[in-house]
Protein backbone atom coordinates (compact mmCIF):
# COMPACT_ATOMS: atom_id res chain seq x y z
CA UNK A 1 0.00 0.00 0.00
CA UNK A 2 1.74 3.48 -0.55
CA UNK A 3 0.77 6.17 1.82
CA UNK A 4 -1.84 8.76 0.32
CA UNK A 5 0.61 11.74 1.29
CA UNK A 6 -1.82 14.42 0.84
CA UNK A 7 -3.74 13.02 3.40
CA UNK A 8 -1.26 13.20 5.47
CA UNK A 9 -0.61 16.61 4.55
CA UNK A 10 -3.53 17.42 6.05
CA UNK A 11 -3.30 15.37 9.37
CA UNK A 12 0.15 17.02 9.81
CA UNK A 13 -1.10 20.19 9.41
CA UNK A 14 -4.79 19.58 11.38
CA UNK A 15 -2.27 18.54 14.07
CA UNK A 16 0.19 21.09 14.03
CA UNK A 17 -2.80 23.41 15.02
CA UNK A 18 -4.38 21.44 17.36
CA UNK A 19 -0.88 21.60 19.51
CA UNK A 20 -1.09 25.31 18.68
CA UNK A 21 -4.75 25.17 20.57
CA UNK A 22 -3.14 23.30 23.38
CA UNK A 23 -0.68 25.62 24.64
CA UNK A 24 -3.36 28.35 24.53
CA UNK A 25 -5.43 26.05 27.01
CA UNK A 26 -2.21 25.42 28.81
CA UNK A 27 -1.65 28.74 28.94
CA UNK A 28 -4.77 29.57 30.50
CA UNK A 29 -4.54 27.05 33.08
CA UNK A 30 -0.87 28.10 34.18
CA UNK A 31 -2.25 31.57 34.64
CA UNK A 32 -4.90 30.45 37.08
CA UNK A 33 -2.79 28.20 38.71
CA UNK A 34 -0.50 29.01 41.46
CA UNK A 35 3.18 29.10 40.76
CA UNK A 36 4.16 25.90 43.15
CA UNK A 37 1.36 24.13 41.63
CA UNK A 38 2.44 24.61 38.33
CA UNK A 39 6.00 24.46 39.05
CA UNK A 40 5.88 21.29 41.50
CA UNK A 41 3.95 19.34 38.11
CA UNK A 42 6.91 20.69 35.78
CA UNK A 43 9.50 19.11 38.14
CA UNK A 44 7.63 15.47 37.80
CA UNK A 45 7.50 16.33 34.60
CA UNK A 46 11.50 16.40 34.09
CA UNK A 47 11.61 13.66 36.77
CA UNK A 48 13.00 15.70 39.06
CA UNK B 1 -4.56 17.73 52.00
CA UNK B 2 -3.65 17.65 48.23
CA UNK B 3 -1.07 20.40 47.44
CA UNK B 4 -4.06 22.21 45.07
CA UNK B 5 -5.81 22.47 48.36
CA UNK B 6 -2.90 23.50 50.19
CA UNK B 7 -2.86 26.88 47.75
CA UNK B 8 -6.89 27.80 48.09
CA UNK B 9 -6.68 31.18 50.21
CA UNK B 10 -9.28 32.33 52.69
CA UNK B 11 -11.91 33.20 50.11
CA UNK B 12 -11.98 29.41 48.43
CA UNK B 13 -10.05 30.76 45.21
CA UNK B 14 -6.88 29.10 44.00
CA UNK B 15 -4.35 31.96 43.59
CA UNK B 16 -3.17 32.30 39.89
CA UNK B 17 -0.20 32.43 38.63
CA UNK B 18 1.74 35.00 39.96
CA UNK B 19 4.80 36.82 38.49
CA UNK B 20 6.09 40.68 38.39
CA UNK B 21 6.67 42.20 34.54
CA UNK B 22 8.42 45.39 34.45
CA UNK B 23 9.84 46.77 31.68
CA UNK B 24 13.24 45.56 32.28
CA UNK B 25 12.90 42.90 35.07
CA UNK B 26 10.57 39.88 35.29
CA UNK B 27 10.34 38.23 38.80
CA UNK B 28 8.67 35.36 39.90
CA UNK B 29 8.92 32.47 41.97
CA UNK B 30 8.86 28.35 41.56
CA UNK B 31 9.81 25.41 42.79
CA UNK B 32 12.69 24.54 40.60
CA UNK B 33 13.17 21.83 38.44
CA UNK B 34 16.91 20.09 37.54
CA UNK B 35 17.20 22.21 34.52
CA UNK B 36 16.61 25.41 36.70
CA UNK B 37 19.21 24.73 38.60
CA UNK B 38 21.49 23.47 36.19
CA UNK B 39 21.01 26.98 34.77
CA UNK B 40 21.54 28.83 37.80
CA UNK B 41 24.84 26.81 38.97
CA UNK B 42 26.30 28.00 35.86
CA UNK B 43 25.01 31.57 35.55
CA UNK B 44 26.27 31.60 38.81
CA UNK B 45 29.42 31.30 37.94
CA UNK B 46 29.59 33.71 35.44
CA UNK B 47 28.05 36.55 38.10
CA UNK B 48 30.95 35.62 40.64
CA UNK B 49 33.41 36.56 37.85
CA UNK B 50 31.13 39.34 36.51
CA UNK B 51 30.97 38.56 33.07
CA UNK B 52 27.69 39.34 31.20
CA UNK B 53 25.62 36.86 29.84
CA UNK B 54 21.90 36.28 28.35
CA UNK B 55 19.87 33.47 27.97
CA UNK B 56 18.30 33.15 24.86
CA UNK B 57 16.13 30.74 22.85
CA UNK B 58 13.55 27.35 24.12
CA UNK B 59 15.38 27.68 28.08
CA UNK B 60 13.18 31.21 28.32
CA UNK B 61 9.86 29.13 27.74
CA UNK B 62 10.68 26.00 29.97
CA UNK B 63 11.60 28.65 32.91
CA UNK B 64 7.98 29.95 32.74
CA UNK B 65 6.36 26.93 32.66
CA UNK B 66 6.27 25.50 29.44
CA UNK B 67 6.33 21.27 29.59
CA UNK B 68 9.18 20.78 27.11
CA UNK B 69 12.24 18.93 27.83
CA UNK B 70 15.47 20.26 26.02
CA UNK B 71 18.82 18.85 25.98
CA UNK B 72 20.90 22.60 25.78
CA UNK B 73 20.41 25.21 26.91
CA UNK B 74 21.20 28.80 24.92
CA UNK B 75 23.89 31.26 26.06
CA UNK B 76 25.75 34.15 25.07
CA UNK B 77 28.49 35.86 26.54
CA UNK B 78 30.45 39.29 26.08
CA UNK B 79 34.26 38.48 24.32
CA UNK B 80 36.58 37.34 26.52
CA UNK B 81 40.09 37.78 26.45
CA UNK B 82 42.11 34.20 27.00
CA UNK B 83 43.33 35.18 30.39
CA UNK B 84 39.60 36.01 31.38
CA UNK B 85 37.90 32.62 29.53
CA UNK B 86 40.70 31.10 31.47
CA UNK B 87 39.16 32.35 34.56
CA UNK B 88 35.97 31.15 34.07
CA UNK B 89 37.01 27.59 32.49
CA UNK B 90 38.58 27.15 35.91
CA UNK B 91 36.23 28.04 37.73
CA UNK B 92 33.33 26.23 35.71
CA UNK B 93 35.93 22.94 35.82
CA UNK B 94 35.17 22.50 39.91
CA UNK B 95 31.56 20.97 38.50
CA UNK B 96 31.16 21.26 34.62
CA UNK B 97 33.34 19.97 31.96
CA UNK B 98 33.13 21.14 28.31
CA UNK B 99 31.95 18.34 26.26
CA UNK B 100 33.66 19.69 23.05
CA UNK B 101 37.40 19.36 24.13
CA UNK B 102 39.24 18.91 27.48
CA UNK B 103 41.64 21.60 26.06
CA UNK B 104 40.73 25.15 27.51
CA UNK B 105 43.02 26.94 24.85
CA UNK B 106 41.25 24.96 21.87
CA UNK B 107 37.83 25.64 23.15
CA UNK B 108 39.31 29.29 23.05
CA UNK B 109 40.56 29.13 19.75
CA UNK B 110 39.23 27.14 17.47
CA UNK B 111 35.58 27.34 19.07
CA UNK B 112 34.79 30.23 20.89
CA UNK B 113 37.09 33.03 18.51
CA UNK B 114 36.22 31.17 15.77
CA UNK B 115 32.49 32.01 16.16
CA UNK B 116 31.38 28.51 17.53
CA UNK B 117 29.48 27.41 20.34
CA UNK B 118 31.02 25.57 22.94
CA UNK B 119 29.06 22.74 25.24
CA UNK B 120 29.08 22.35 29.57
CA UNK B 121 27.36 19.98 31.41
CA UNK B 122 27.41 18.56 34.56
CA UNK B 123 30.44 16.20 35.39
CA UNK B 124 30.10 12.63 34.15
CA UNK B 125 26.71 14.11 32.22
CA UNK B 126 26.03 14.54 28.34
CA UNK B 127 22.71 16.28 29.43
CA UNK B 128 21.54 18.78 29.63
CA UNK B 129 24.68 20.85 28.56
CA UNK B 130 24.95 24.69 28.19
CA UNK B 131 25.68 26.05 24.75
CA UNK B 132 27.77 29.20 25.22
CA UNK B 133 28.65 31.36 22.58
CA UNK B 134 30.14 34.98 22.43
CA UNK B 135 28.16 37.72 21.11
CA UNK B 136 28.99 37.96 17.12
CA UNK B 137 26.37 39.60 15.22
CA UNK B 138 24.25 42.83 15.66
CA UNK B 139 21.41 41.13 16.62
CA UNK B 140 23.71 39.24 19.36
CA UNK B 141 24.82 42.80 20.60
CA UNK B 142 21.06 43.89 20.87
CA UNK B 143 19.98 41.17 22.90
CA UNK B 144 22.89 41.75 25.45
CA UNK B 145 22.07 45.55 25.42
CA UNK B 146 18.35 44.68 25.96
CA UNK B 147 18.53 41.86 27.70
CA UNK B 148 16.01 42.09 31.03
CA UNK B 149 16.46 40.75 34.47
CA UNK B 150 14.88 38.01 35.27
CA UNK B 151 14.59 37.21 39.52
CA UNK B 152 14.08 33.74 40.59
CA UNK B 153 12.94 33.25 44.28
CA UNK B 154 13.76 36.56 45.37
CA UNK B 155 17.29 34.85 45.11
CA UNK B 156 18.77 33.88 41.63
CA UNK B 157 19.49 36.49 38.90
CA UNK B 158 19.67 35.79 35.19
CA UNK B 159 19.59 37.68 32.49
CA UNK B 160 17.29 36.85 29.54
CA UNK B 161 16.22 37.95 26.02
CA UNK B 162 13.37 40.53 25.67
CA UNK B 163 10.13 38.19 25.38
CA UNK B 164 9.19 40.39 22.43
CA UNK B 165 12.23 39.62 20.60
CA UNK B 166 11.91 35.74 21.62
CA UNK B 167 8.76 35.54 20.55
CA UNK B 168 9.31 37.09 16.93
CA UNK B 169 12.95 35.10 16.77
CA UNK B 170 10.90 31.59 17.33
CA UNK B 171 9.20 32.80 14.45
CA UNK B 172 11.64 33.49 12.29
CA UNK B 173 12.93 29.98 13.01
CA UNK B 174 9.75 28.45 12.31
CA UNK B 175 10.01 24.85 13.17
CA UNK B 176 6.75 23.47 14.75
CA UNK B 177 8.60 23.66 18.10
CA UNK B 178 9.60 27.26 17.73
CA UNK B 179 6.33 27.78 16.94
CA UNK B 180 5.06 26.82 20.17
CA UNK B 181 7.41 28.30 22.45
CA UNK B 182 6.78 31.03 20.95
CA UNK B 183 2.38 30.88 20.79
CA UNK B 184 3.23 30.17 25.05
CA UNK B 185 4.90 33.13 25.54
CA UNK B 186 2.56 35.48 23.51
CA UNK B 187 -0.26 33.88 25.29
CA UNK B 188 1.42 33.94 28.73
CA UNK B 189 2.39 37.61 28.65
CA UNK B 190 -0.14 38.85 26.17
CA UNK B 191 -1.03 41.75 28.58
CA UNK B 192 2.14 42.38 29.53
CA UNK B 193 4.33 42.87 26.70
CA UNK B 194 4.46 45.86 23.97
CA UNK B 195 2.77 44.84 20.84
CA UNK B 196 4.11 47.80 19.28
CA UNK B 197 7.80 46.68 20.19
CA UNK B 198 6.58 42.78 18.75
CA UNK B 199 5.80 44.32 15.40
CA UNK B 200 8.88 45.67 15.40
CA UNK B 201 11.31 42.70 16.06
CA UNK B 202 8.73 41.16 13.16
CA UNK B 203 10.03 43.04 10.87
CA UNK B 204 13.09 42.40 10.96
CA UNK B 205 13.01 39.13 9.85
CA UNK B 206 11.37 37.41 6.67
CA UNK B 207 8.01 37.66 5.70
CA UNK B 208 7.74 33.94 6.48
CA UNK B 209 8.38 35.06 10.09
CA UNK B 210 5.07 37.28 9.61
CA UNK B 211 3.04 34.66 7.91
CA UNK B 212 3.53 32.04 10.95
CA UNK B 213 2.90 34.93 13.01
CA UNK B 214 -0.94 35.28 12.12
CA UNK B 215 -0.76 31.48 12.93
CA UNK B 216 -0.30 32.10 16.44
CA UNK B 217 -1.68 35.84 17.37
CA UNK B 218 -4.90 36.27 18.47
CA UNK B 219 -7.77 37.80 15.88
Amino acid sequence: MKPDLEELEKQKKQNAEERLKFIEMYVEWLKKTPNKVWSKQQKEFFGG
Amino acid sequence: MSTAETFINESGFIRPMEYEFRQNRISFAKELNYLDRFVIDFCEHLSDLKIRFVLVSGYISILFGRSRETEDVDLLVDELSFEEFKGLWDLLSEDFECLNTADCKGAFEEYLRAGHAIRFSRKGRFIPNMELKFKKTSTDGFVMENSIELVLNGLHRLRISPIELQIAYKLYLGSDKDLEDAKFLYELFFDDISHEKLEGFLSWFDEGTRIRFKRIARE
